[in-house]
């Protein structure tokens, strides 16, 4: 095929994807918002009621909105992983993967930043966490690992969408040709008059590896500093050294397993068999199974030093993680995020994108009931024993929950129908 | 009176490119317009490295200075004890200033990217001209526009 | 010098000799021997388990850089041998543990060095295996993935046994990953200097835009220097918010006083604030004279900060130190100088 028509066709093949949506799209997406709108529903009735319609007792004062919070940044982490630290390894998988990745991240990192609000209760007031000079002799603690999460989180984000957007100025000059009306006019606008002349490519490159550069410290480091908004406590199970990397990992882990998630239906419903190959998904299998060893080492070495050391609290925290109330939980965890990605050495398996979306699956469920049997198994079984209690979720708290995944994927969804959802010159540069 | 030659293919776009300075032209008067970058292009057209990674040098120092200083001299015009931790407790301030490096270094590098290459452009956004996939080499004429 | 080296059996009666070198010396009777012998032991294993470790991560992910130093990292698989007969020579020395006198399940003298053994004894199966393999063959990948799993328990064994039980019961659970993080820093060091001493400088004539294989490894220098970075300071953290008296101990002992003082702050600088900035510029990447001072830093701060781990509980003969570190050291260079393809190679 001509070089020409080469090119033509990866401008249709994308842009197919944004064509009027069949029944099946519009089914989905009404599903998602509906979840949305009861996410806000729900956090409206607790507002209107207080924080006690969450189950949120003594001792568990921590419990599902910030197990939600650390699992929606996780997610966004693999995004970053893929889009910025695969490019500057060079590796050629990624342009069929970054676009949707680096979505994921952006759309994963507003709906973790919802958190904190709604786990605050009088979300109104949150103006308290920022400095601004006050008459009552206040400021903001820059010690406590709560507010680092402002800055790292907020950093992220922002970084994130810049990342984002520069990535797509030049599709979006290269998708403005092909459209119509309204839709043309803003890619036109938000193509900022681009036209690839020598000059202007110059400086995005530098702009791309710099941003690469920049957004790769931001893999490891903010999902450390959410970790240490448990580590730096003195909670048994909770302060431990290896939290910080172990996180990180976490987060890669669950971050891969939603990507897989998201881009093997949206494969197949978009017809880019050409674009996204199973070569593509091996390597992106890779990935799930390393993360998920290291994962495993850091239970390993965790339920390990516990039993070692002479701490009881810790022995007995542990304990209790695997043997106590929340048993089912731990153990199922145990196996989605151990004993199933093992699976993923035979190369076959790898191969096979039905049996990595269920994979996937498993993977997130295992993934957000560790964030779950961390936070809450620590808090309800602590030093005094007279202070051990036992957290119920009740239907605000877990409505929230499943509303904020309709959230996630209403704005996915969105995004697949409206935005280029490969990135079209880096496909080119490759072919 | 500008030349313009369009290429569809790369190869033949980049023959066109090394003729065009073999026979003399000009290097300033040659522009080129790729649907991607190109970096061939590079050698054949040599230019000074992008001046946008001095942006991100100073937006990533900027951001260290601005983050130390911002956490520690307010630390100590409101000196609340909290915690048991020293009132300018530095590894808690480095974890602050690393972030706040790493988002004006971003924004920064943006910011330099958008002044040095002139946008957003009224007049590229304005203009109806559509090279499509192609690879464009305009020639300008010897007075400037 | 090489041709003799690589006569047969020379190489094996020269590990036998420093084997029984070290012997001698550590058996003698007088204090500290115990403790120079551990610290050599733990400098020497972490770098030749990480030569090793850096050239499987290469391997597996398909790196370019790796066909230029493969045959020289593998070649100190035999040292892994002499390091299993030196742990035995550390048996009369157990005492220096405190757990010695009322030893557990875990923590009982046979287990510590049984277990530490075998590991050892693996890490030396498996690089041995993984050297045999072919370098692009087909099952390569898989032995280097093994050895990876096999280095990475091996690593986090010596770190929460050899190491940390020294100051039971303090417990940092990041320590192990420290180690081998660490031990893969110290590999990319060596690979480094190992490329720029068989390859000189890369060539001029490269085309701008690709990397030469030395930029390559500068970059995952660079990159790791980071990783330590977040690593020590995960650590770092953790131990001084919490200001726990168990956990600070540690920490406290280490930098109250001189000279550990000044050596704790040594070796921040010789593994992060040295080679991050002097490899942060991209033309330093491919600069030698950058480059090995960056590794020869890096290596040294390994050094230095095994020391310090040590020094607040462990007694240390200088002679017998200085004795133990030539010659492992001269050993090391000795196994890769016999296995190098010469210098002055053209580009």
């Amino acid at each position: 095929m001509a070089a020409a028509e080469k090119y033509a066709k990866v401008d249709r093949d994308v842009l197919a994807a944004m064509k009027r949506p069949g029944r099946a799209y519009l089914a989905g997406l009404a599903f998602a918002v509906l979840l949305a709108v009861m996410f806000h529903l729900l956090w409206a009735y607790q507002v209107r009621s207080g924080l006690g319609v969450v189950g949120k007792m003594h001792p568990v004062m921590w419990a599902l909105y910030i197990t939600n919070f650390v699992f929606w940044v996780g997610i966004a982490h693999s995004g970053t992983l893929i889009s910025a630290v695969l490019f500057l390894f060079r590796a050629r998988y990624r342009t069929s993967f970054n676009r949707a990745a680096e979505a994921m991240t952006v759309f994963a990192l507003m709906v973790a930043g919802m958190f904190p609000l709604i786990h605050l209760g009088r979300s109104w007031v949150f103006y308290y966490l920022l400095p601004y000079p006050n008459q009552r002799q206040l400021w903001v603690n820059f010690r406590s690992p709560l507010v680092w999460d402002v800055f790292a989180v907020g950093t992220y984000f922002t970084v994130s969408l810049v990342f984002f957007y520069v990535g797509m100025i030049p599709d979006f000059a290269a998708a403005k040709q092909h459209v119509l009306g309204v839709r043309k006019k803003i890619y036109t606008v938000l193509s900022l008059g681009w036209q690839g002349t020598q000059k202007e490519w110059r400086h995005y490159n530098m702009l791309y590896l710099f941003l690469a550069a920049f957004a790769t410290p931001l893999v490891a480091s903010v999902h450390s500093v959410v970790s240490w908004d448990f580590a730096m406590s003195i909670v048994p199970g909770w302060h431990t050294t290896i939290f910080a990397p172990y996180f990180v990992a976490g987060a890669i882990f669950s971050g891969t397993a939603m990507v897989i998630t998201l881009v093997v239906p949206m494969r197949k419903y978009l017809s880019l068999h050409e674009y996204i190959t199973d070569d593509h998904f091996e390597s992106i299998a890779k990935i799930l199974l390393f993360t998920s060893l290291i994962v495993s080492y850091a239970y390993i070495v965790e339920f390990g030093l516990a039993w070692y050391g002479e701490n009881i609290f810790e022995r007995e925290t542990f304990r209790y993680r695997l043997l106590g109330d929340y048993r089912y939980f731990t153990w199922t965890m145990l196996f989605c995020n151990s004993v199933v990605p093992l699976t993923l050495f035979a190369r076959r398996l790898r191969r096979n994108t039905a049996y990595l979306f269920a994979i996937s699956i498993l993977v997130n469920v295992g993934m957000w009931l560790e964030r779950f049997v961390i936070i809450v198994t620590s808090l309800s079984h602590d030093y005094d024993p007279y202070a051990w209690g036992i957290y119920k979720p009740t239907f605000v708290c877990l409505g929230v929950d499943i509303g904020s995944f309709g959230l996630f994927f209403a704005l996915y969804l969105l995004f697949v129908k409206n935005l280029p959802v490969l990135s079209i010159s880096e496909i080119k540069e490759h072919l | 009176m500008a030349d313009r030659m369009v290429f569809e293919d790369r190869e033949q776009f980049l023959e066109g490119l090394r003729e065009l300075v073999r026979d003399g032209v000009p290097r300033e008067r040659i522009r080129v317009i790729t649907p991607f970058g190109v970096p061939e292009v590079e050698e054949i057209l040599p230019g000074t490295r992008s001046r946008v990674r001095f942006f991100a040098l100073i937006g990533a120092a900027g951001g260290t200075v601005t983050g130390l200083a911002f956490t520690i001299l307010t630390a100590l015009s409101w000196p609340l004890v909290i915690g048991g931790k020293p009132i300018v407790s530095l590894p808690p301030f480095i974890i602050i200033a690393f972030a706040l490096t790493i988002l004006f270094g971003a924004l920064a590098t943006f910011a330099g990217f958008l002044l040095l290459s002139r946008l957003p452009s009224l007049q590229g956004i304005r203009s109806e001209e559509e090279h499509g996939n192609a690879f464009v080499i305009l020639v300008e004429d010897g007075e400037r526009r | 010098m090489k041709a003799f080296l690589e006569k047969k059996g020379v190489l094996a009666a020269l590990i036998a000799a420093a084997g029984a070198l070290l012997a001698i010396v550590s058996l003698e009777h007088g204090p500290g021997k115990g403790g120079s012998l551990l610290l050599s032991l733990l400098f020497f294993i972490a770098v030749v388990e990480g030569c090793i470790a850096a050239a499987a991560a290469g391997t597996v992910v398909n790196a370019r850089w790796v066909a230029s130093v493969r045959e020289e990292l593998l070649s100190v698989s035999p040292l892994l041998l002499l390091s299993s007969f030196l742990l035995l020579l550390l048996i009369p020395f157990l005492d220096i543990y405190p757990w010695a006198g009322t030893p557990g399940i875990w923590l009982r003298k046979d287990f510590f060095i049984g277990r530490n053994l075998v590991f050892l004894l693996l890490a030396y199966d498996t690089a041995r295996r993984f050297a045999a393999a072919p370098a692009g063959g087909e099952g390569t990948k898989v032995r280097a993935a093994w050895y990876l799993l096999v280095f990475v328990v091996s690593q986090s064994l010596t770190a929460f046994d050899l190491v940390m039980s020294l100051e039971y019961p303090w417990v940092s659970a990041l320590f192990g990953g420290y180690f081998f993080i660490e031990a893969l820093y110290g590999g990319f060091a060596v690979s480094a200097l190992l490329y720029l001493l068989l390859h000189g400088r890369p060539a001029a004539g490269n085309a701008p835009g690709t990397r030469s294989d030395l930029s390559d490894l500068s970059i995952l220098m660079f990159g790791f220097s980071i990783m330590w970075a977040g690593l020590f300071f995960a650590q770092y953290l953790t131990i001084w918010y919490g200001n726990i008296p168990e956990e600070v101990g540690f920490i406290a002992r280490r930098v109250a006083a001189s000279p550990l003082r000044e050596l704790s702050v040594a070796v921040l600088f010789l593994l992060f604030f040295i080679p991050f900035p002097a490899l942060l510029a991209t033309r330093a990447k491919s600069n030698p004279y950058v480059v090995s001072a960056a590794a020869l830093s890096i290596l040294t701060g390994i050094l230095i900060e095994r020391y310090v781990f040590l020094a607040p509980v462990v007694r240390f003969s200088p002679g017998a130190l200085m004795i133990d570190f030539a010659c492992l050291l001269l050993l090391f260079v000795a196994v890769m100088y016999r296995r190098s393809r010469g210098a002055a190679r053209e580009a």
